[in-house]
């Protein structure tokens, strides 16, 4: 089996906080692997790591290595916009770019690559596969120059997942993507995941655990900053081996 | 008072502000009393607007703005971008420049008047000209005063720097509202893209707060127009030829100044309705 993502005795520290304690984890390669666990026990800063994303806080210490796709994200040598091509990430409230949805799409791109280097027809086939993939197409051909943020919630949501699919990402980072979205904009986000995964690498956070069981492959239960528990889905919810899990999945806690 | 608000806490707020009154109007009182032994509280004012019409009032008006919006605007709003994008919470410095911006700002308009005003007399030495009232020369048949042009170029400067310094505070605590606006999880959308800080400031921060950066803009220059109406009481702005009353000058101000702050409310309307935190209300 191969693996996208792997952290050796990974700590983290906010100030003199520490929210990771040696975190070993191996997130498989292709699948949809969830992360479970009370609030603020850390799922959202593992995510963050996975792109540094988090050190724009200031004040964060973090020991041990990262790897991903076989690099550690820490050695001098790499460079964080091309850390953030290959992994990217979905927040929980939609945060498309105040502009049209054309160029949300095509934002990702233009950035990574020397200015009008991408031709008109390029750009069109871009967006039009980009939106095809998410199924938004019917809904938005005719609407490529509306501003983004002007769409509905769940049409957002998934042009965020739109737009990172240009830069061509190996890794989808999720944090609780469906916490905004009603039950139908949930199972339509849902369904997309399902779709793309065989495509990309999922790392989901989420805070409902029917949410966990339908589209996960692996879940991982964290507490208080230590990775728990980390296995098949299903074993993990019908027969978990440490008391903590036990508590939680079994709506014991909290 | 604010409901919210303790007894301790109100008692303190009562505390706090009569002793600012009693600053203030201590202020006042001397700097009164300085312009009397300087003369300038007998300074005459003629009545030509009766006759010269709006024209003259707005352009002097122009005159004030362009200086202050290009010098002072465009100043202060950097000042903010440095201060809220570069420098982390903590710095000292940030610090340091904020709580003396919280400070200017704090500070009614009228201090910074009458402080231009003695400023103006005591050290730039062109109060003799000015002060003397020139004479209308002439009113020719359509009715138009004819009063030489006279322009006083130390003069213009010197009020346009106190009203650069009045302005600026303003500008930069506006602006660094509006940038607050744009919160972290808004910003992080271009950050996981891979943009680097300035691609985020230009195309996402910049597109977000320019409506409320620009309405901050605009009540910054209400602030000096409402401040230079004192200004006018005793003739001050009077680089260019036109109306010598004071309710006409007074009353042109205030209508700009009117205007300017509904312009501003607009555009802070307008934001709302096209920001993504406007979609919150969807769900």
């Amino acid at each position: 089996m191969n693996y996208s993502i792997e952290t050796e005795n990974l700590s983290l520290w906010y100030g003199d906080f520490q929210a990771l304690i040696d975190v070993n984890v191996k997130i498989p390669d292709g699948k949809i692997t969830s992360l479970i666990g009370p609030s603020g026990c850390g799922k959202s800063t593992l995510l963050r790591c996975f792109n540094r994303v988090n050190e724009r806080y200031g004040n964060v210490t973090t020991k041990g290595k990262i790897e991903i796709l076989g690099k550690n994200i820490y050695d001098a040598d790499v460079s964080l916009p091309e850390l953030r091509k290959a992994v990217g990430m979905v927040f929980q409230r939609p945060n498309p770019l105040p502009i049209s949805v054309y160029e949300n799409i095509l934002f990702g791109l233009r950035i990574h690559s020397p200015a009008r280097s991408i031709t008109r027809t390029e750009a069109d086939q871009i967006v039009e596969e980009a939106l095809t993939s998410v199924f938004l197409w019917e809904d938005l051909k005719d609407k490529l120059k509306v501003r983004a943020t002007s769409l509905q919630l769940e049409q957002q949501q998934k042009l965020c997942i739109a737009r990172l699919l240009p830069l061509k990402p190996k890794i989808i980072l999720m944090d609780e993507p469906c916490s905004a979205l009603d039950a139908k904009g949930t199972l339509a986000v849902e369904e997309l995941m399902e779709v793309l995964a065989g495509t990309y690498t999922f790392l989901i956070v989420t805070h409902n655990m029917a949410q966990a069981r339908r589209v996960s492959k692996e879940c991982i239960y964290m507490f208080l900053g230590e990775l728990i528990e980390h296995r098949e889905t299903r074993a993990l919810f019908e027969t978990p081996q440490h008391p903590k899990t036990a508590d939680y999945v079994q709506m014991r806690y909290g | 008072m604010n409901a919210l608000m303790t007894r301790p806490e109100l008692r303190k707020k009562i505390a706090l502000q009569g002793i600012a009154f009693i600053i203030v109007g201590a202020a006042l009182i001397f700097i009164w009393n300085d312009l009397k032994k300087s003369g300038a509280t007998h300074i005459q004012t003629s009545s030509a607007s009766r006759v010269s019409g709006i024209l003259p009032s707005l352009l002097s008006d122009l005159n004030l703005i362009l200086p202050i919006s290009l010098l002072a605007v465009l100043f202060g709003v950097a000042c903010a971008f440095y201060l809220e994008e570069w420098l982390s919470a903590t710095s000292w410095v940030r610090r340091f420049i904020e709580s003396q911006v919280t400070f200017l700002t704090e500070i009614p308009s009228l201090l910074y008047g009458l402080l231009a005003i003695s400023v103006l007399f005591s050290y730039a030495g062109v109060f003799k000209e000015i002060g003397t009232p020139s004479p209308v020369q002439d009113v020719n048949e359509s009715g138009l005063a004819v009063v030489p042009f006279q322009r006083n170029t130390t003069m213009f400067y010197a009020e346009a720097l106190i009203f650069i310094l009045m302005v600026i505070p303003v500008a930069i605590k506006t602006t660094q509202e509006a940038l607050r606006s744009v919160t972290t999880p808004i910003r992080e959308s271009a950050y996981v893209l891979g943009a680097n800080q300035w691609q985020v400031i230009a195309k996402q921060v910049v597109p977000l707060a320019f409506p409320s950066i620009l309405a901050g803009g605009c009540r910054a220059m209400s602030r000096a127009l409402a401040a230079a109406a004192l200004l006018i009481g005793i003739h001050i702005p009077d680089h260019t030829t036109g109306p010598r009353g004071i309710p006409d000058r007074f009353m042109l101000f205030l209508g700009g100044a009117l205007l300017l702050s509904t312009i501003s409310s607009f555009l802070k309307k307008s934001r709302l309705e096209t920001s993504p935190t406007a979609t919150a209300r969807h769900d």
